[in-house]
């Protein structure tokens, strides 16, 4: 769907490229994660991809062609949600999204959407008067409207509740197992990890990893089990690697001891993008 | 250009929700309330004040204020991430400045006929008021790309304000030489007196040739060159660069 070839931005007044060099593809019908911190260029990432930022070097190509050389054409088949609240403010929900969907040829019906998103009862309150998270949730239906081929998500869960938040994640699932293909930048690596069938890890404008989660955590993952237990009232702490647990040392110990807790030590993926890259992903 | 009629109605609906409706209304009052004070002469001589600071000054506030709203609540990047266009954009911002433009002329000739039984030749009052108007919501959308705040924006008016209505104020009480002055029917402000003041004077043909022509030429200069080119500088600033 996408091929991007060394892709290079910068901002005007600024000496040094916020994105320098890149090179990935999206698959139609996966979801392509973006993790980073902030300003490690995310979002100047989907800009690009959107239209919003044009002046970069590199190639970026659209269904084989210059992604520059589509029209309106390309905006019939994206959604976009930004990670700021972006509505009239004295216009209601229901009059913001009837605005947005004269513009497209196609759209659908948002009655179940915003039911699904809990603001049906809110549908004719000023977008003013709405929370940060109904915003957000707003943001999210808008760009759903036009029934996409691709939703490009800009920290689409941040400033939600974990109720919220979870409908939204099951909504890109479904959307995803509907033929949709999905780019979502985040710092959250819970929403990455969970949803994204490939991951990019990117700091300082470039690309460090691009692989699955799966296959990250295998490459990168301490692949140990780690077993409490007590002895003599005191908790030990044991860490046998995945070949000591075929040992008769390991079978012996989970028959003899008190075992209160057995884990496998997969690596997280925040574990992992630090080990990386180098540098955190909060704030 | 499908989405022209959209963009035009949504940007009325806005006008309206927003208040600037009501304020551009209560201005109008005040006109009306003024007219009710002149008769004879000196009402035909007020009146096309009142539509040249409509078609001019207040298209250039109505139009910031537009475009101020929009950067507040970073709409215009959820409206450019949809298939509209930067030209349908830019021309629904201009089209609905010459519609209230020209509500302003109904209403206001309305308001004449009805309190003082005045009327004008409208044929030569529309297309002036057409052509002012475009070349003022340009200016209008040119001074927003500058402005940061809605403040700044009052600022960038009061400039363009001060650089080029007031040599026409100077000329016309005698500051100016009158050889000097007759070069300021290149200033938008006084061409644009100008050709409303038809209404109410005798101009010479030529002036009116010139100055239909030159607005038009204007516009057109400002669009590609000035408007066109720049916005999308103006809506990468608002996105948060």
């Amino acid at each position: 769907m996408f091929k991007v070839r060394n892709l290079k931005f910068k901002y005007p007044n600024s000496k040094d490229y916020t994105i320098d060099g890149i090179d990935f593809e999206i698959q139609d019908g996966e979801i392509f994660g973006f993790l980073g911190p902030s300003a490690a260029g995310k979002s100047t990432t989907q800009k690009i991809l959107i239209k919003l930022l044009k002046d970069f070097e590199g190639e970026i190509e659209y269904y084989g062609k210059p992604l520059l050389s589509y029209r309106d054409e390309f905006y019939q088949d994206i959604g976009v949600s930004f990670e700021m609240p972006i509505s009239f403010s004295k216009l209601t929900a229901m009059e913001n999204l009837e605005f947005f969907k004269k513009l497209y040829k196609q759209t659908v019906d948002v009655e179940p959407l915003l039911k699904r998103m809990g603001l049906w009862d809110d549908r004719d309150k000023k977008a003013g008067e709405f929370s940060k998270g109904m915003k957000i949730r707003l943001n999210f239906i808008r760009a759903m409207l036009n029934k996409p081929k691709m939703l490009f998500l800009d920290e689409p869960t941040n400033g939600l509740d974990p109720g919220n938040a979870r409908i939204m994640k099951d909504m890109i699932l479904e959307f995803k197992k509907q033929g949709g293909t999905v780019f979502i930048t985040s710092h959250i690596m819970s929403d990455i990890d969970e949803l994204c069938d490939r991951v990019a890890f990117i700091a300082d404008g470039k690309l460090r990893e691009v692989d699955t989660p799966r296959n990250l955590k295998i490459k990168y993952g301490k692949r140990t089990v780690k077993v409490e237990y007590k002895e003599e009232g005191n908790l030990i702490v044991r860490e046998f690697s995945m070949d000591e647990i075929k040992t008769p040392a390991f079978f012996e110990l989970l028959r003899d001891k008190d075992i209160e807790t057995l884990h496998s030590g997969e690596t997280t993926l925040e574990e992992i993008f630090i080990k990386v890259t180098g540098v955190t992903l909060r704030g | 250009m499908d989405r022209l009629l959209p963009l035009v109605k949504g940007e009325f609906d806005r006008l309206n929700k927003y208040n600037l409706f009501t304020a551009n209304f209560v201005v109008l009052l005040l006109w009306v309330g003024m007219v009710s004070f002149f008769e004879g002469a000196e009402l035909k001589m007020f009146v096309p004040v009142i539509f040249l600071m409509d078609s001019t000054m207040m298209t250039i506030l109505l139009v910031g204020a537009t475009l101020f709203y929009e950067k507040q609540e970073h709409t215009m990047n959820s409206i450019m991430v949809s298939p509209v266009t930067e030209d349908e954009y830019l021309l629904s911002k201009v089209i609905v400045s010459v519609l209230n433009s020209l509500i302003t002329v109904v209403f206001i000739s309305a308001a004449l006929y009805f309190i003082k039984g005045v009327t004008y030749n409208y044929l030569l009052l529309i297309p002036a008021i057409i052509v002012v108007t475009v070349v003022h919501s340009m200016i209008g959308i040119r001074l927003s790309y500058h402005a940061k705040s809605f403040s700044s924006l009052l600022v960038n008016f009061m400039v363009y304000i001060f650089v080029f209505l007031l040599p026409t104020v100077f000329a016309t009480i005698g500051i100016i030489d009158e050889k000097i002055a007759k070069y300021l029917i290149v200033l938008p402000p006084d061409v644009s007196n100008i050709l409303i003041s038809a209404l109410a004077l005798d101009v010479e043909p030529w002036k009116l040739v010139f100055g239909y022509t030159y607005l038009t030429v204007l516009s057109f200069i400002l669009y590609r060159f000035m408007i066109k080119p720049k916005f999308n500088e103006y809506v990468m600033r608002e996105t948060g660069v």
